[in-house]
């Protein structure tokens, strides 16, 4: 069975799943991103588990859906923003008089709180948005090599 | 085109100098005779010697009291090993450019071909 590019060629049970399962799979990968230094988890696990939603949101609705909600130079720009971000925080521990990467302010809050890793956090949260819009972009990458030709139209004018 | 050239080029050059005059430094200042292991060790207040571990007794035992953070596997990422993530990272966004570029460039030739046999 061939799926075509628009909603209607879709399974309607692949489709009902895709919107069931979306929501949690956000909001669970959010969830391991932000308390990354409370619970298990981290910034990469998280950002991957983010970017299965858009394997789930390309199985419901196909290739050009897709890519008009996630928009490519949108996920690059935050890509190579969360690798400068990264480096910034870094570079605080040089500015106060120790290593790179050094934790300086790690005193903040009291122990359990979100906060109260210092920079932990923070880096945390920076290589998961990091990890999100990249790992999203490349299964992007992927899904243009298994479209079909018809939405070949929209494609010239990027990529 | 102009502009980005010159950033570029100025960039390159604030990096050589910089470079060329740490290693130029480096190599007068840090002479194995000047270096004093057990002194440099002992003396910094963060981190210490512990008995027969090394840093992973340091890692796991000290860990509330260096970082605060209560998952002590994000704390050795972001904080014990954060140059090491900064690494990990970098490998993440150059694996995606470079399969960014080949699927791209496959696209294309694709195109190309198929133009071609039209």
């Amino acid at each position: 069975m061939k799926f075509k590019d628009g909603i209607k060629g879709r399974n309607i049970v692949v489709k009902c799943a895709a919107d069931k399962l979306l929501p949690f799979s956000l909001v669970f990968g959010l969830y391991i991103i932000l308390f990354g230094t409370v619970s298990p988890g981290g910034g990469f696990q998280g950002g991957v588990m983010v970017a299965s939603g858009a394997l789930l949101l390309y199985l419901g609705y196909g290739y050009a859906k897709t890519r008009k909600v996630l928009g490519p130079n949108v996920l690059r720009v935050n890509e190579s923003l969360g690798a400068i971000l990264y480096v910034l925080l870094g570079v605080v521990g040089i500015v106060f008089g120790a290593n790179f990467a050094r934790n300086i302010f790690f005193d903040v809050g009291s122990f359990g709180d979100l906060l109260s890793g210092g920079t932990i956090s923070f880096m945390g949260w920076t290589v998961g948005w990091k990890v999100l819009t990249g790992v999203s972009f490349l299964l992007l990458l992927m899904f243009s090599l298994l479209a079909p030709d018809s939405s070949e139209d929209e494609e010239e004018e990027e990529i | 085109m102009k502009t980005k050239k010159i950033i570029a080029l100025l960039a390159a050059a604030v990096i050589l100098i910089v470079g060329l005059r740490a290693v130029t430094y480096g190599y007068n200042y840090y002479k194995a005779e000047n270096v004093e292991i057990y002194k440099d060790s002992d003396g910094s207040i963060t981190y210490r010697r512990v008995d027969d571990g090394g840093v992973s007794d340091i890692i796991i035992e000290e860990d509330i009291e260096k970082t605060n953070a209560m998952n002590n596997v994000a704390a050795v990422v972001f904080d014990f090993r954060g140059y090491d993530t900064l690494g990990e990272s970098f490998i993440l966004l150059t694996a995606i450019a470079g399969s960014f570029v080949i699927l791209a460039r496959n696209k294309k030739s694709k195109k190309e071909e198929t133009a071609d046999e039209v």
